[in-house]
């Protein structure tokens, strides 16, 4: 497969190439960009743009006005460009020799046009990622390697963007070139930044090389485990079951009868909180009765998930119903299978993580809201990824993606140097999505996360009203996460009636709730 | 640890010394001789702190201390009330685990460093169901897939 892509591939690279050809042997790579830098003098090239980039990172040089007077020089010829740089800044090259062969951290300037600000922009890069980059090495005990692992960090930051950028230009020879050279300096990044390039690169290269599914096929019970194993070592999964459960009990809180149907069943984790909830209730427990909804992959064990909540039913006096409904895929969903009880059961419909695949396929949120919205549910819960990694632009995606795990595998670390079997499940669980929001297209492609934004428009659209969820669910939000491990990492933030789950300030997970508009309001729209 | 003989029945701060005995000591001081039903109507009235380490005494101590309805005095005392019955409120923990495993487990981890703190009515929710939680995920399931 890698082959044959090469080789149609190295015919456009001949192309380029033979028009420079009398150029004294210049590099084609870099030619292509629109940089003239001889084969001879790369090693050299390279070691005066990373002191040069030291240079720049020291706070000094940015704040005196020396840059603004700065002559620059042709930059497409880097060679004498970054000379002039240097000498410029008074640089003297420390004794300790940079390594010429390490080039691996050559990467291009962001924007050929901006060549002139280039530096500013150098600058002002690293500014950006400064923030999200600090925070997985501040608070945290790191393993120092003996290099300065921000500063690679940051290098590695870089080198995934332009290799991205290159995969967004269609240059698949210089995307392919960055790929491989990402690979060891991720490797041998201590933490979460480590972790996340390293998934990172892999989900690139199997972009590049086309390599399809987009990550390795694994057993549906695997999944399972992968998903248990997240659910123990962080309190993502259990903040989204709590504030959705909140809800429910607030909509439910006359019923006499309660009846919820979960789009995406599981492992019937969120259950028993509930059912524990309604068995306390002043007055005594409603009746129970999941409809559990699961893919052909989960098959039996719907059923044997099923048998075990009605035995903790019984042991806690709930009178309790189950059904499991197998469907490929939840737009095969219709409203008669779930056989509604309206005269006797308030109904709720629960959905943590299971709208975003659906967006797959064109027209099928639309249908999948819609089949919701006529069986008339009490309340409807969501809980999703707060991101927005389902942008048109591949580029783009790939930007969110990177700050979005960053920030999650960062909230992973708990500094142990031999981690736990749950934090070592759960890595892998995110690293698969990250595969799959970068590398896959098409249906392939199912987290295609959306903000919350996003969701109340098409939730809006779809003749759902947003339900406010109360301080209780806030203050139990907060309660769990103070349980939780991360110190005081977590937040929880209040979102116009909705909850967020935030990472040092960055929003991760967003729970809200819904429900049926207004007939009256219906024809105004 | 301080160790004084006392015969007659005190409220809580007075039993929260600790008496360490070797079993000559036994017949010289009363308390350790207590009768189980007189023991349990003074760690009733103890703390949470003293009621744990009551259980590490002998083995009478012991099995009194972990009496469940001590401890369900112990979660009930000083909570806000969430409205149910205690009956209900029982009912259900006796069968998720126990008010001891309740406390031990959740309310200690979330009460407040103040020992007579009150743990509102947030706390036990959420003790309450992660205790379910938990009861689920140790339930021995006996239709096992291979």
């Amino acid at each position: 497969m890698k082959r044959s892509h090469q080789e149609t591939s190295v015919e456009e690279a001949h192309s380029i190439g033979k028009k420079l050809e009398d150029d004294n042997n210049m590099d084609e790579f870099l030619s292509a960009l629109g940089y003239k830098v001889r084969s001879s003098d790369m090693a050299d090239v390279a070691q005066k743009l990373e002191q040069l980039e030291v240079v720049l990172s020291n706070d000094d040089v940015l704040d005196s006005n020396a840059l603004n007077d700065t002559v620059h020089y042709n930059p497409s010829d880097l060679s004498s460009w970054a000379e002039t740089m240097l000498s410029e800044l008074n640089y003297y090259p420390p004794s300790l020799d940079l390594d010429p062969t390490r080039m691996c951290n050559l990467t291009p300037f962001s924007d050929d046009n901006e060549c002139s600000s280039t530096t500013s922009d150098n600058s002002s890069k690293r500014i950006r990622l400064g923030p999200w980059c600090d925070s997985s090495e501040s608070t945290r005990p790191v393993v120092m390697l003996g290099v300065d692992s921000q500063e690679t960090g940051v290098r590695l930051v870089q080198a995934l963007v332009a290799c991205a950028e290159a995969v967004q230009q269609e240059n698949l020879i210089l995307a392919d070139a960055l790929v491989k050279r990402v690979g060891s300096p991720a490797a041998s990044q201590a933490g979460a930044m480590g972790k996340v390039a390293t998934y990172f690169a892999e989900a690139l290269a199997r972009r590049i090389y086309r390599i399809r599914p987009s990550s390795p096929a694994v057993d549906p019970s695997f999944e399972e485990i992968l998903q248990m194993h997240f659910y123990e070592s962080c309190p993502y999964l259990k903040f989204a079951h709590f504030t959705a459960n909140q809800a429910i009990l607030e909509a439910v809180a006359t019923a006499r009868g309660v009846h919820v149907i979960d789009l995406g069943i599981n492992q019937g984790m969120q259950w028993p909180a509930l059912m524990q909830a309604l068995a306390l209730r002043p007055g005594g427990s409603p009746s129970f009765r999941l409809t559990g909804v699961g893919g052909p992959s989960e098959g039996d064990g719907i059923q044997q998930l099923g048998w075990k909540l009605a035995q903790l039913a019984q042991a806690i006096g709930v009178e309790f119903e189950f059904k499991g409904l197998t469907v490929e895929r939840l737009t095969d969903l219709e409203p008669e299978m779930f056989e509604t009880r309206p005269e006797s059961e308030t109904l709720v419909v629960n959905s943590i993580f299971e709208l975003h695949p659906v967006l797959a396929k064109p027209g099928s949120i639309e249908k999948l809201l819609a089949t919701v919205k006529e069986v008339k549910p009490s309340v409807v819960t969501v809980v999703e990824q707060e991101a927005n990694h389902n942008g048109v632009v591949f580029l783009e995606r790939f930007n969110e993606a990177l700050h979005y795990y960053s920030s999650l595998f960062d909230s992973l670390e708990d500094g142990v140097i031999i981690p736990s079997q749950d934090r070592v499940m759960s890595e892998v669980y995110l690293g698969r999505q990250i595969l799959n929001v970068v590398a896959a297209e098409g249906t392939d492609r199912i987290e295609r996360h959306e903000t919350l934004d996003q969701w109340r428009k098409r939730m809006g659209s779809a003749g759902f009203d947003p339900v406010s969820l109360g301080s209780d669910a806030f203050k139990q939000a907060s309660l769990l996460l103070a349980l939780s491990g991360g110190g005081d990492g977590y937040r929880v933030e209040e979102n116009d009636g909705s909850l967020m789950l935030a990472w040092q300030t960055k929003p991760l997970i967003a729970a809200s709730a819904w429900k049926v508009s207004d007939v009256t309001a219906e024809w105004r729209r | 640890m301080k160790r004084s003989a006392s015969n007659s029945v005190t409220n809580g701060d007075a039993s929260n010394k600790k008496m360490k005995k070797t079993t000559e000591e036994d017949s010289e001081i009363g308390f350790a001789n207590l009768d189980e039903n007189l023991l349990y109507e003074v760690l009733k009235h103890v703390d949470a702190r003293t009621l744990a380490t009551s259980s590490c005494v002998s083995k009478i101590w012991h099995r009194t201390a972990q009496d469940e309805r001590l401890w369900e005095l112990i979660c009930t005392r000083h909570w806000a009330n969430i409205g149910c019955s205690p009956h209900q409120l029982r009912f259900v923990v006796l069968a998720l685990g126990g008010f001891k495993q309740l406390h031990s487990l959740y309310l200690w981890p979330l009460s407040s460093p103040n020992q007579h703190g009150r743990l509102g009515k947030d706390e036990l929710k959420l003790s309450l169901s992660l205790l379910s939680i938990r009861y689920y995920e140790k339930m021995n399931f006996t239709k096992r897939l291979p």
